[in-house]
């Protein structure tokens, strides 16, 4: 039989894609791996029922239909819009950013979750105050795993007087006051640098600040510790594997 | 015709061993904020970032053991694993974050972060008004690992020698050597670092305090504040950004500190050393000051015309998000649907160019880079220059970085390539957010621009409503945006090498 030295390259191209192949395999395999035990304990979670937090004989909101405002679009007018709004209505966070001259200086009225801090001086307190579903339907994240988006809210003013009735603001593990606060809203207050704010004068909590816990994840605890232990493991793999090596 | 090889089992080891370093390195990422979930009583934060952290350092260590190699690496290796640490890095580092459950999908996990390592900034977690302390603490120790680049972080601090990681380090859109080797340079970023760090910390601090902060909770969004600044990433403990502070001081040294993230780190070598000259000379600093001023005047007499009327408003809204925007680095002052409905044409077209510029090469900022821009200008005038000279003249344009340099056809071609990958990048941004989502074109750009780009400012179209393919797109984007497309090729040619039936034997005929 005669020597093929094109034949045993091919061969050895061939046994050299296979070793290389195993081990791309093995990358990916360990991803899919990875990714299905995380989403598995991410669904395994414990959950609590999320409806007792819900605020309910909420005022409506000012303006039934979402409706945006472009500066560059003159379609849309402020001045018809303002004829659609309801006086006794609340604004949310939603109207104000999607049509920031609608309600510029008017008297408005807002509902919300004080969240983060409470930034006392000057005579007064500033608070941001969300009205998202976190807020006003569900409660903070954590005890219930509903998912409803990014927070959204307003910076309130509340003069010395006001900020005093307030309990300690919505953070990890505690849903804040629920307050109502009737007031100026301006599109660019110059107390705060331009920004948009809700400058109180009045102010009535709705629902007292609370805390809300969230049931330990035994599944993940118990994940951690195994992944933990095998790691350790590696560790000590790993150490006498340099330590053969050394010699 | 020159032949690429097929990489071997060598090749992977090689690789292997050097991303299970990376790995490892973003486990204990994930493990300094252990302790604080533990002393809070944030039981299943603390449980998730220690599962990452595990995994993390387990592979790392597992890696150490069976891959160990005493190869060199060459460009390509470290471009291949400069890449991979991005990509595959980045799915090591969404784990805790897909186990708490704050993601629609495990694909919105690894957008954050990426979003984090890359320093862009977007976000698509739910609630985070409510988030644990400790996983706010790792969001932005993300942000500061990437923003200082995960290699040089690594592998300046384990790595037996400096001259091993030297392709690392280029490979990393880092083509700049401030001292005459790598280990010396990342001891530099990593002493420059720690000094803003401490000047941050000592001023914001006192600055939150008299905002009105408790004590305690002023140093956590000062650590906080810094790291997203001075990394230019832009991420935020509260949904409100540094609009959560109204305060004017806090506002100011935040400018600071993402203009000093916005420098490279050749010019901050250059001011350690007091040498103020190089800083005016150089090609970027001027460049950024052209660019700046002009963008500054046409965002001014767009927020002129009926937005703001008063100065403070221009400086704490417009000037502070021009600079956001140029240093690449997110942070916002208002709500992101306000740059549509309330700003006007002008403004947003200002901010969206300072985007698209970004910060300097060799600096923690995205975007397509003041040198590059610079180089490309050079290079058009150049061309002009030539064309309105006699054709016997000699036409030499020069350029200053480091020293003075001859402009050269291929620095211009290098430079205005990658300026229309970025393009094309915003191109496919944008084109698929018009697609996939109820959107403008206002928006979809902006929101490309800011992705692509690596920044982080917001119109609102990124959020966790958006769809999965647009989200596997802007991590596309953010990703070949953070390493400058070169290394994401790279990888992809060697991906590609994967397929081919020729051999090395037969390679080498």
């Amino acid at each position: 039989m005669s020597w093929d030295p094109q034949h045993d390259a091919r061969r050895s191209s061939a046994a050299q894609r296979r070793r290389v192949r195993w081990p791309l395999l093995g990358v990916v395999a360990l991803l899919a791996l990875l990714l299905g035990l995380t989403s598995l304990l991410e669904r395994g979670a414990p959950r609590l029922d999320a409806s007792a937090p819900a605020i309910t004989d909420l005022p409506s909101a000012v303006l039934d239909a979402p409706v945006r405002c472009m500066r560059s679009d003159d379609r849309i007018g402020v001045e018809e819009l303002r004829g659609l709004l309801d006086p006794e209505g609340r604004i949310t966070s939603g109207i104000v950013t999607a049509c920031p001259r609608l309600l510029d200086g008017a008297r408005v009225v807002y509902v919300g979750e004080v969240v983060g801090d409470v930034l006392r001086r000057d005579g007064g307190a500033w608070v941001q105050v969300n009205d998202d579903a976190y807020a006003l339907e569900l409660g903070p994240f954590g005890p219930h795993r509903e998912r409803r988006g990014f927070n959204s809210g307003l910076s309130v003013w509340l003069p010395d007087g006001l900020h005093e009735q307030l309990g300690p603001p919505g953070r990890h593990g505690r849903r804040g006051d629920v307050i109502s606060v009737t007031g100026v809203l301006l599109r660019t207050d110059p107390a705060d640098g331009g920004g948009i704010t809700v400058r109180a004068d009045t102010l009535d909590v709705l629902a007292p600040s609370t805390t809300v816990d969230e049931p330990l994840d035994v599944m993940l605890v118990v994940a951690a510790a195994v992944a933990t232990l095998s790691a350790l493991a590696a560790f000590g793999w790993s150490r006498h594997r340099a330590r053969l090596r050394a010699r | 015709m020159s032949t690429v090889l097929r990489p071997s089992v060598d090749d992977l080891r090689l690789i292997g061993f050097y991303l299970g370093k990376v790995l490892g390195g973003l486990g204990l990422v994930m493990l300094v904020p252990v302790p604080v979930a533990i002393a809070l009583q944030e039981w299943n934060a603390a449980a998730a970032l220690t599962l990452g952290a595990a995994v993390s350092l387990g592979i790392g260590w597992l890696s150490d053991a069976h891959l160990e190699t005493r190869r060199t690496l060459s460009w390509a290796h470290g471009m291949v694993i400069v890449a991979l640490a991005w990509i595959v890095g980045s799915a090591f580092a969404a784990i805790p974050m897909h186990v708490t459950g704050r993601f629609t999908t495990a694909l919105g996990a690894y957008f954050e972060a990426v979003s984090a390592l890359t320093t862009t900034g977007m976000s698509v977690i739910h609630d985070l008004d409510h988030l644990e302390t400790s996983m706010g603490l790792y969001r932005h120790l993300l942000q500061l690992a990437g923003g200082l680049g995960i290699i040089i972080v690594i592998l300046a601090l384990f790595s037996a020698g400096g001259s091993r990681v030297g392709a690392l380090y280029v490979s990393e859109a880092r083509d700049e050597r401030i001292l005459p080797n790598v280990l010396r340079t990342s001891r530099f970023i990593a002493r420059v670092t720690l000094a803003f760090a401490a000047a941050s910390l000592l001023t914001l601090t006192p600055a939150l305090v008299h905002a009105g902060f408790a004590p305690l909770r002023a140093l956590e969004h000062a650590i906080a504040l810094f790291a997203s600044s001075f990394a230019t990433g832009g991420f935020s403990l509260m949904q409100a950004s540094v609009a959560y502070y109204h305060s004017a001081p806090v506002e100011l040294i935040v400018m600071l500190i993402m203009f000093a993230g916005m420098l490279s780190f050749a010019l901050h070598h250059a001011l350690w050393s007091g040498d103020v000259r190089e800083f005016l000379a150089h090609l970027e600093t001027r460049t950024l000051a052209v660019t700046g001023t002009a963008l500054l005047v046409l965002l001014s007499l767009g927020l002129t015309q009926g937005t703001y009327g008063e100065v403070a408003a221009l400086v704490r809204k417009g000037l502070f998000t021009l600079l956001s925007a140029v240093s690449s680095t997110g942070h916002q002052v208002n709500i992101g649907e306000i740059y549509l409905t309330d700003w006007g044409v002008l403004a947003p077209a200002a901010i969206v160019g300072a985007m698209a510029i970004g910060g300097m090469a060799s600096s923690t900022a995205g975007g397509i880079k003041a040198l590059r821009v610079g180089i490309a200008f050079k290079g058009v005038v150049h061309d002009i220059r030539r064309f309105l000279l006699p054709e016997s003249a000699v036409v030499v344009t020069s350029y200053h970085v480091g020293r003075r340099r001859i402009l050269r056809p291929e620095t211009t071609r290098a430079a205005t390539t990658v300026l229309l990958l970025f393009v094309l990048s915003f191109l496919l941004g944008t084109m698929t957010a018009l697609i996939t989502e109820e959107v403008d074109l206002t928006e979809a750009l902006f929101e490309g621009v800011s992705i692509g780009s690596n920044i982080g400012i917001s119109i609102g179209v990124v959020g966790p409503a958006m769809s999965i393919p647009l989200q596997a797109v802007y991590v596309v984007q953010m990703i070949l945006g953070r390493l400058e497309f070169v290394a994401v090729l790279v990888l992809l040619g060697y991906l590609f090498s994967f397929r081919r039936r020729r051999s090395p034997v037969k390679a080498r005929r």
